[in-house]
């Protein structure tokens, strides 16, 4: 992918850069709000990582000339402000998606693929199909080669997270914001024991799709759908 | 300390009483005048009744000299002519004028007066003009007999009128400056303790309390909630201290252990995976640290809505059993009422969650918990009790404040759960207690419950 990273601060701009760069993206980078702007309009770009304070233009108002420009690329604002307040005033400004500093490369990394690939916004209510993996929104049930398991809500949407990012990989916190709506990091392993309770729930249908990235996250293998 | 003192003293005196004793002054000035003038127009409309009774009287006696038949000039003129043989000094002084006006008897040198009392001007021996009050009476025989007093009183009166009140003005003037400085003394000397005792406060001396010995009244109220107000501010920033030392020595423990990691060398996988977690722990100790505070101030965009307490704890109950369950325990729930209250839902379950997280971070593995909801009166009761061994009352007082950790060598978790907890209990309106569930801990959360009509709009959803 191209990525232009948007970033005053120069070590944390390298580290972006190389970490991106070391996963196989096409990385530029840009210092300032209007240096950003400017590349924008050449185009030409998969996803753009966003500093919230540059030091001529807040990140806010590059969102806003960007977008007022008709530009869709996706973009990932990064900051150091990390309140709930901060957040939703980031992602009601047109960002694509929040994070807050400090982050973890792999972090930064899996959330420019699910911003990036996103493309058509998934609806809710649809069914999903991943391979022979199914899931059914009217009875909450998996299917599987004939076999079906009733999920409970939890496990309903984690597995609908899962296939809706088939594949890649989803962080820890990417599934406490978009399958709980928390905003906040519990200590205790609320994604790890709901996930094990789900792998446990598609066993008994003879699926195991989801595969642990230690330390890291989670990917549901579509070749181990089939 | 010292300097600050003298500073007050200076500000004090520099600024003195301002124009407060002369309005005070010129307060009493006007007031007295205006008491010396009444005053002495009451006195001079008595003086003159009592003239005027008096003369009526005295030519009573004259008219009765006839002794039930009319009196005669003759027997006056006998009379007034005796009178003046023995009373030669006298205030009262008689005439008789004969009906033609021609004087019968009596040694004043007037001219007839109008019938009945008016006031005559006359020389007497040669003196200058005096005043007097004159009764004239028509006698039976048509002659006017006249009677006259010199009020000398009501005439030494009348000179003395603006002298006193001019002393009576002058002597007020002075006395309601003299009295405002007295009191404003008085005053000052009931004040300056505490004054004094401001200035070491803002000098840094949080310890100083205002002395109330010798203090009455309103000052000795006041003294006392002003040492109420210094108590608590004493108890906020001794909060304050503690929650900032805590905050150092968690954030040291993490940050030294970190240093000690990467002292050892970063080429090895596993240290460097060490490291990371370390890091972790002190970002997610700020992260705490930053939702608390959010809470705490107001600053979450929180809307409080009508909102659905029971569905609320059976949802995290749902997230939570799986967790409790690989505790080795287990996640009940129940009784769980159809409760409203008004509250923000990420909040509230935040909250819950946070409990939640303490149980499975605080107790031993097994250790189970139940979540239940009863109605009690006005607010809604959440009961979050478990099986563990519970804590000391000590440390259940010690524990909801930031950094607080009971006495457990392996507890971890930011220390700031029940804190945050707490402030978003307290951001609803409701009260949290840790009580003892005989084993284990008892967690009691009360909220107020959504008036009727709210709770029928959302029902209506």
């Amino acid at each position: 992918m191209r990525l232009l990273i948007v970033e005053d601060d120069p070590v944390i701009a390298d580290q972006i850069g190389r970490g991106l760069g070391a996963l196989g993206h096409e990385v530029r980078l840009a210092g300032t709000g209007a240096e950003a702007i400017l590349m924008l309009r050449q185009g030409d770009l998969d996803a753009v990582v966003l500093d919230r304070m540059l030091p001529d233009l807040n990140g806010l108002s590059v969102i806003d000339q960007i977008r007022r420009d008709g530009q869709a690329t996706p973009i990932l604002m990064l900051s150091a402000l990390g309140s709930v307040k901060d957040r939703i005033e980031g992602l009601a400004s047109g960002a694509d998606d929040y994070l807050a500093k400090p982050f973890d490369m792999d972090e930064l990394a899996a959330r420019i693929a699910a911003i990036a690939r996103r493309g058509v916004a998934p609806v809710e209510g649809v069914r999903l199909e991943v391979g022979r993996l199914q899931l059914d929104p009217s009875g909450h049930q998996a299917r599987f080669r004939g076999r079906a398991v009733t999920l409970n809500r939890r496990q309903y949407s984690l597995l609908a997270h899962l296939m809706r990012h088939a594949d890649r990989l989803v962080t820890r916190s990417m599934l406490l914001e978009g399958v709980w709506g928390y905003a906040f990091a519990p200590t205790a392993n609320i994604v790890e024991s709901n996930l094990s309770r789900l792998r446990t729930a598609l066993i008994g249908i003879a699926c195991d799709p989801i595969e642990t990235q230690r330390g890291a996250g989670y990917i549901l293998r579509s070749d181990r759908c089939a | 300390m010292r300097l600050t003192m003298r500073r007050a003293l200076g500000r004090g005196a520099g600024r003195g009483l301002g124009r407060l004793p002369i309005q005070v002054g010129l307060t009493f000035t006007v007031m007295m005048a205006l008491v010396g003038l009444i005053g002495f127009s009451f006195a001079d409309t008595w003086v003159a009744r009592r003239v005027d009774h008096s003369l009526r009287n005295h030519a009573a006696k004259y008219l009765a000299l006839g002794k039930g038949r009319p009196v005669t000039d003759a027997v006056v003129a006998a009379r007034i002519l005796d009178w003046q043989q023995r009373k030669i000094l006298s205030q009262r002084t008689y005439v008789l004028f004969g009906a033609d006006g021609r004087r019968i008897a009596g040694r004043l040198d007037i001219v007839p007066p109008p019938l009945g009392y008016s006031n005559v001007r006359f020389h007497a021996g040669g003196r200058a003009t005096q005043q007097g009050r004159a009764l004239a009476t028509r006698l039976p025989s048509g002659s006017l007999l006249v009677i006259v007093q010199h009020s000398e009183a009501g005439e030494a009166l009348h000179a003395l009128l603006p002298w006193v009140v001019l002393a009576l003005s002058l002597a007020a003037a002075v006395m309601g400056v003299a009295v405002t400085l007295v009191f404003a003394r008085l005053i000052a000397i009931r004040l300056a303790a505490a004054q004094e005792t401001a200035d070491a406060i803002a000098g840094g001396d949080l310890s100083r309390r205002v002395p109330t010995r010798g203090l009455d009244g309103l000052f000795a109220d006041q003294a006392e909630s002003l040492n109420r107000m210094l108590d608590r501010m004493d108890d906020l920033v001794r909060t304050q201290r503690l929650f900032a030392s805590n905050l150092a020595h968690d954030l040291r423990t993490p940050l030294t252990r970190l240093r000690g990691i990467l002292r050892n060398g970063a080429d090895d996988p596993a240290i460097l995976e060490r490291a990371e977690r370390e890091c972790a722990a002190i970002i997610r100790i700020f992260d705490a640290l930053l939702r608390l505070a959010e809470i705490e101030s107001g600053r979450h965009p929180a809307a409080p809505a009508p909102l659905h307490l029971g569905a609320l704890i059976e949802d995290v109950a749902e997230t939570m059993e799986p967790v409790l369950a690989d505790h080795g325990g287990a996640l009940a729930t129940g009784p769980v009422a159809p409760l409203m209250v008004s509250g923000d839902a990420d909040l509230l379950g935040q909250m819950l969650v946070n409990l939640l997280d303490n149980v499975v971070t605080h107790t031993p593995p097994g250790t189970s918990a139940r979540l239940s909801l009863v109605r009690e009166g006005g607010v809604a009761r959440i009961t979050l009790s478990d099986n563990g061994p519970g804590l000391a009352e000590v440390d259940r007082a010690r524990v909801l404040h930031a950094f607080e950790r009971a006495a457990l060598p392996a507890a971890r978790g930011s220390g700031l759960g029940l804190a945050i907890a707490q402030a978003i209990v307290r951001f609803h309106g409701g009260t949290l207690a840790l009580d003892d569930a005989r084993p284990g801990l008892a967690v009691q959360i009360r909220l107020p419950l959504s008036p009727p009509g709210a709770a029928a709009d959302c029902a209506a959803d």
